[in-house]
């Protein structure tokens, strides 16, 4: 009898303690932010396009005109990126924000895994005025605003690695986005190849966000803000 | 007239003993070749052998110590409330069989420490001549490489068969572990400091370099595909990375 009764007893803590981690689990993972799909829309057979924005808050993109839970982290638009397999992604980003060295200038102020080994850069004046658009394989990586690096997870799609960087705007005049105002952004547009489905990360590698060791706290180590996936499908 | 006890049998024991000694030593000699990553380094073939050296070594300790804890809980159990009397067939006093286990525990300890430091001489011994030099920064959260003497970096780390390489490892930001499970090669990557390993690549293809310190949000990412290739292949490489740079 007593035997029974501990064994029952063992059995219930257990059942019970396996249900309090799936609660967390679920708990867990229905928090986690869930954005819109942002689709590569196709061009011509075999390309697509996708434009996507860096903001110094996140106030104009996907956390909502109120900005979320921190309206003032540094946040790219969209950070559920979907692309078709076995195309090429020609790629647009306006990044808004201001910037500054990069950790490791030599790498990443490189473009690298683009179609050519380059990008096209609009910068515009201070004033907010557009200049030609230059082809570059390298940009000044003292004044980064952010870089759009994306590799793929092993053994979970093809080999990938594209990473560019972006120029801090040097834009002080007023252009509205929703319901927020900024300086003119930087456009940078470039192409890759994406090869069979897989599931991709991308993320900034310039530390903009804040606090902690290298300043890659809160913005940079939370879902959502400056980092993001690139499923190909 | 007083009964003699029943010496207890322990035929059972010797029985287990070299049952689970024979099952340890197959799988200490099978068993590290299949459950370990491909060995590509003379330093994973020296991580692997290891293994089994030691686990063929502990195969015996192992078994008995497995073998006498399996005959007590099923005969050496007592249930009830009251306690037993002693056993009137103890063995109190054994000095061949205490002498034997300090002598075999000892001898057994010696080696194993004989061998490892024999082992660990031998992967931190000299690198030799012309050693290929890779530079390795971790960051959050890629590893990139540079190689001195050319002007090449790149996401990915391919390296020459039959060469011995010497990697200077640093980290920009927090701590990394850059790790080679295939090469027998792991080692923190430390801001503001560079930390050496060396190990010539033996075998051709493909491996993955992680990162083993948890260093923040993408760390389970922080995984770069490297690669063996001939020394014909990887000046080759070198070359055409040169002129892209």
């Amino acid at each position: 009898m007593e035997r029974s009764k501990a064994f029952a007893t063992a059995l219930v803590s257990v059942l019970l303690g396996g249900g309090a981690l799936a609660l967390a689990g679920f708990a867990l993972a229905s928090a986690a932010p869930h954005q819109q799909a942002q689709v590569c829309q196709p061009t011509t057979p075999g390309n697509c396009s996708l434009t996507i924005s860096s903001f110094p808050d996140s106030l104009a993109g996907e956390h909502g005109k109120d900005g979320g839970a921190h309206p003032d982290w540094v946040s790219y638009s969209n950070f559920n990126l979907v692309a078709k397999a076995n195309t090429t992604v020609t790629m647009t980003i306006n990044q808004y924000d201001s910037g500054g060295t990069l950790n490791n200038k030599a790498f990443f102020g490189r473009v690298w895994g683009t179609t050519g080994g380059t990008a096209q850069y609009m910068i515009p004046t201070a004033a907010g005025a557009d200049t030609p658009v230059q082809t570059l394989s390298k940009v000044d990586p003292t004044n980064i605003g952010h870089t759009f690096t994306l590799r793929g997870i092993p053994g979970n799609g093809s080999p990938l690695f594209v990473s560019v960087p972006l120029p801090a705007s040097p834009s002080t005049n007023s252009v509205t986005v929703g319901d927020s105002t900024y300086g003119s952004p930087v456009k940078v547009t470039f192409s890759f190849k994406v090869g069979g489905p897989g599931v991709y990360e991308w993320n900034c590698e310039y530390p903009c966000g804040g606090s902690r060791e290298g300043q890659f706290g809160y913005a940079m180590s939370s879902f959502g803000y400056m980092s993001g996936t690139l499923t190909v499908k | 007239m007083a009964m003699t006890p029943k010496k207890e049998k322990l035929t059972g024991i010797y029985i287990s003993t070299f049952i689970m000694t024979v099952l340890g030593v197959v799988i200490g000699i099978y068993g590290p070749s299949r459950l370990m990553p491909r060995s590509m380094s003379d330093n994973m073939h020296l991580s692997i052998l290891t293994i089994v050296v030691f686990t063929v070594a502990a195969a015996p300790v192992a078994a008995g110590v497995y073998a006498v804890s399996l005959h007590a809980l099923r005969h050496w159990t007592h249930r009830g409330d009251d306690v037993p009397a002693p056993a009137a067939d103890q063995t109190r006093e054994h000095p061949v069989l205490v002498t034997s286990w300090v002598l075999a525990s000892t001898l057994l300890t010696v080696f194993l420490l004989v061998w490892g430091l024999g082992a660990l001489s031998v992967d931190n011994g000299g690198v030799g001549r012309n050693p290929l030099v890779v530079d390795v920064t971790g960051q959050q959260w890629l590893w990139t490489f540079s190689y001195p003497g050319s002007n090449v970096q790149s996401p990915t780390l391919v390296l020459p068969e039959g060469r011995t390489v010497e990697f200077h490892i640093t980290a920009l930001d927090v701590t990394h572990g850059f790790w080679i499970a295939n090469m027998g090669v792991q080692i923190d990557a430390n801001v503001g400091t560079t930390t050496e390993i060396h190990t010539t690549p033996n075998a051709l293809g493909t491996f993955d370099i992680r990162c083993t310190q948890f260093c923040g949000l993408n760390h389970a990412y922080m995984v770069t595909t490297g690669t063996v290739v001939t020394k014909d292949k990887f000046a080759q490489w070198l070359a055409s990375q040169s002129t892209k740079a």
